[in-house]
C-alpha cells in the first residue's frame, strides 16, 4: 500500500514539475498545430529542396569540408601530443606534486565543452580555422590525457623495470618496455576522438571558427536554404565517410 | 671475485625474512646452480644479485662494485654487466621478436640510436645470432604473443645473451620446456658461459638437471644455505633434507624416497605458486 502511496506522489511530482516548466517557459506546443503554422512548416522546409548543386557552390563546399576535416585532424594530432606528454605526468611516473597538477589541468581542460573553447579562441586568435583548431585541441586534450593516464597506470610496470635492471636509461625502458603495451590503445582513442571532432569542427563554425559550419551558419542566415541543404548533405557524407574509415582503422589495430 | 655476501639479509616490507644471513664467495667464470623448495628464497637471491633489490643487512659486492653505494650512471653501468633471465620473461605481447631482444643492450646504446632502433631494427643481424644456437632464428620477425611458453623463455635468454653482461642470472630459466629443450637449452647457457669465461648463477627445480650441468650446487632452504659443495659431492641425504616437508613425510616415507618420488610428490601436493 505505501508503496503504490509513493509511486504515486513520485509521478504526480513529475506531472508537477512538468505543467510548471511549461508554464514558466511560456512554451506553447499546440501553437505548432494552430492556424498556418503546418503550411509555414512545410514552406519552409520545401525552400530546402532541390539542393544548390552549382558547380563553384559545389568546389567551395568541397574548400569548406577539406577545411574542416584539416581543423579536426590537427587538432586531434595536437591534443594526442599534449595528451601524451600531461598523462605521463598524470599517471604518477614523474613525482606526486607534478601528478596532482596535471590531473587538474586535465580537468579543467576537459570540463570546458569545446563550444566554450571555440568562443573563448575566436575573441583570442580570431575568426577563422585556425580558432576552431585551438579549441579542439584544448577540449582533446583534456580527454585524451585522461584516458592516456588511464592505460599507462594499467599497463605492466615489469617489461620497463626489466630493461632498467638491464642498465637501460628511463626514456629507452619507457619506449621499449611500456610504450608497446599501451600504443594500440592510444591510437584507437585518438582516432575515436578525431572522429567526434569532425562533427564537432562542423558545429565550431557557427562560432566563427571556419570550415563548413561557417557556410552553413552564412547560408541560414542570409535565407540561401537551398545552399544550405548542400552543406548539410556535405556534412553527413564527411561524417559517415570518416566513421566508416575510422571504425576500419580501430577494427585492425583491435 | 664476482659475486661476494657477507651476513647478507633481507626483509620485505611486509616483515617476510626471505633471506637469512647469507655468506658466499662465487669466483669469475664460476656455474653455480642454485636448488630448494618453493619459497626458500632463489628468486629473491636472485634479484638480490640482478641489483632488483637492495639487502637489509650485510654486504653485498657484485664485480667488485657495492650496488647499494652506486648511484645514476655508475649503478647503469653496473647494471649493464649483469643479466638476469626471468621466468616468464616480462616482454611486452605486440613487440617483435627482434626489438625484444635488441632492447637487451639499451643500456650501451646512447637514446638516439635506441629510438631510431625502435622504428627499424639496426642490428638485426646481432639479434639472429643471438636467436640462432636457440633454434629460433625463423622467428625474428615474429610477435611476442605468437610465442610458446617455452619459446618466450628463449627469447628472454637470447635478449641476455645480447646483453653480453659479466654475470649472468637465471630464475628457472628452462621451466616452460620439454626436458629435451631444456637440456639442451642448459647446455647452451654452460657453453657460452665457459666460452665466455662468465659466472653463471640459475635457479632449478629440476635437481637433475643441476646435479648434470653445474658443477657447484647450492641448496637453499628456508632463506638459509643448506649445502654448497661441488655436484658430485651432493648426497641423497643432502637432498631428502633440502625438499623435506612436514605435510609430505608420511607420503615419503611409505615408497622408498627417491628424488623423483620425492619431486613427484610436491609437485601433486604442494601448492605452487608460478
Amino acid at each position: 500500500m505505501s508503496r503504490r502511496l509513493e509511486a504515486l506522489l513520485w509521478v504526480s511530482a513529475i506531472i508537477a514539475a512538468l505543467i510548471a516548466s511549461f508554464s514558466y517557459l511560456g512554451m506553447d506546443l499546440l501553437g505548432l498545430f494552430r492556424g498556418d503554422s503546418p503550411e509555414q512548416m512545410l514552406s519552409y522546409a520545401q525552400s530546402f529542396f532541390p539542393p544548390e548543386t552549382a558547380p563553384d557552390w559545389l568546389s567551395k563546399i568541397a574548400r569548406g569540408a577539406l577545411e574542416t576535416l584539416a581543423i579536426s585532424a590537427i587538432g586531434t594530432l595536437l591534443a594526442a601530443l599534449a595528451g601524451a606528454v600531461l598523462s605521463l605526468f598524470a599517471a604518477g611516473r614523474l613525482g606526486r606534486i607534478t601528478k596532482s597538477l596535471s590531473r587538474l589541468l586535465l580537468n579543467t581542460l576537459r570540463s570546458v565543452p569545446d563550444l566554450v573553447w571555440a568562443a573563448l579562441m575566436v575573441l583570442a586568435a580570431g575568426l577563422g580555422p585556425f580558432a576552431g583548431t585551438l579549441a579542439i585541441a584544448l577540449h582533446t586534450a583534456g580527454v585524451l590525457g585522461r584516458l592516456f593516464a588511464e592505460a599507462l597506470e594499467n599497463a605492466p610496470v615489469e617489461p620497463a623495470q626489466a630493461l632498467r635492471d638491464a642498465g637501460a636509461g628511463p626514456v629507452a625502458a619507457f619506449c621499449y618496455g611500456t610504450l608497446p603495451n599501451v600504443m594500440p590503445q592510444w591510437v584507437a582513442y585518438s582516432l575515436y576522438r578525431w572522429e567526434n571532432n569532425i562533427r564537432m569542427a562542423a558545429v565550431l563554425g557557427f562560432v566563427g571558427a571556419g570550415g563548413l559550419g561557417q557556410m552553413l551558419y552564412v547560408t541560414l542566415s542570409l535565407f540561401q536554404q537551398s545552399r544550405a541543404m548542400t552543406v548539410i548533405l556535405a556534412m553527413i557524407i564527411m561524417v559517415l565517410l570518416v566513421d566508416a574509415l575510422s571504425a576500419w582503422l580501430r577494427a585492425r589495430l583491435g | 671475485m664476482s659475486i661476494r655476501l657477507d651476513g647478507v639479509g633481507l626483509t620485505h616490507p611486509g616483515g617476510f625474512r626471505a633471506l637469512e644471513k647469507l655468506d658466499l664467495t662465487i669466483a669469475a667464470g664460476e656455474r653455480v646452480a642454485i636448488i630448494g623448495p618453493s619459497g626458500a628464497g632463489k628468486t629473491t637471491l636472485l634479484r638480490l644479485l640482478g641489483t632488483g633489490l637492495n639487502p637489509s643487512a650485510g654486504r653485498l659486492s657484485l664485480l667488485d662494485n657495492d650496488p647499494t653505494q652506486l648511484r645514476g650512471r655508475t649503478l647503469r653501468t653496473l647494471r649493464t654487466r649483469i643479466g638476469l633471465i626471468h621466468q616468464s620473461p616480462p616482454l611486452p605481447p605486440r613487440q617483435r621478436v627482434v626489438t625484444a631482444v635488441l632492447a637487451g643492450r639499451l643500456g650501451q646504446w646512447s637514446l638516439p640510436r635506441a629510438l631510431a632502433s625502435l622504428c627499424y631494427p639496426l642490428d638485426a643481424e646481432g639479434a639472429r645470432a643471438a636467436l640462432e644456437p636457440l633454434d629460433l632464428a625463423d622467428k625474428l620477425y615474429a610477435r611476442c604473443d605468437q610465442l610458446s611458453g617455452g619459446q618466450l623463455q628463449r627469447v628472454g635468454i637470447a635478449r641476455v645473451l645480447y646483453q653480453g653482461a659479466d654475470l649472468l642470472l637465471a630464475d628457472e630459466p628452462v621451466s616452460a620446456m620439454d626436458p629435451v629443450l631444456a637440456d639442451h637449452t642448459l647446455a647452451l647457457l654452460n657453453r657460452i658461459a665457459d666460452e665466455r669465461g662468465i659466472t653463471l648463477v640459475a635457479s632449478l627445480h629440476a635437481v637433475d638437471l643441476a646435479l648434470r650441468h653445474f658443477p657447484r650446487v647450492i641448496g637453499l632452504r628456508d632463506g638459509k644455505i643448506l649445502f654448497d659443495c661441488a655436484a658430485s659431492d651432493v648426497t641423497d641425504n643432502d637432498l631428502n633434507g633440502l625438499y623435506a616437508n612436514d605435510s609430505l613425510l608420511g607420503a615419503a616415507s611409505e615408497s622408498a624416497p627417491t628424488i623423483a618420488a620425492l619431486q613427484e610428490n610436491l609437485i601433486r601436493t604442494a601448492p605452487r605458486c608460478f
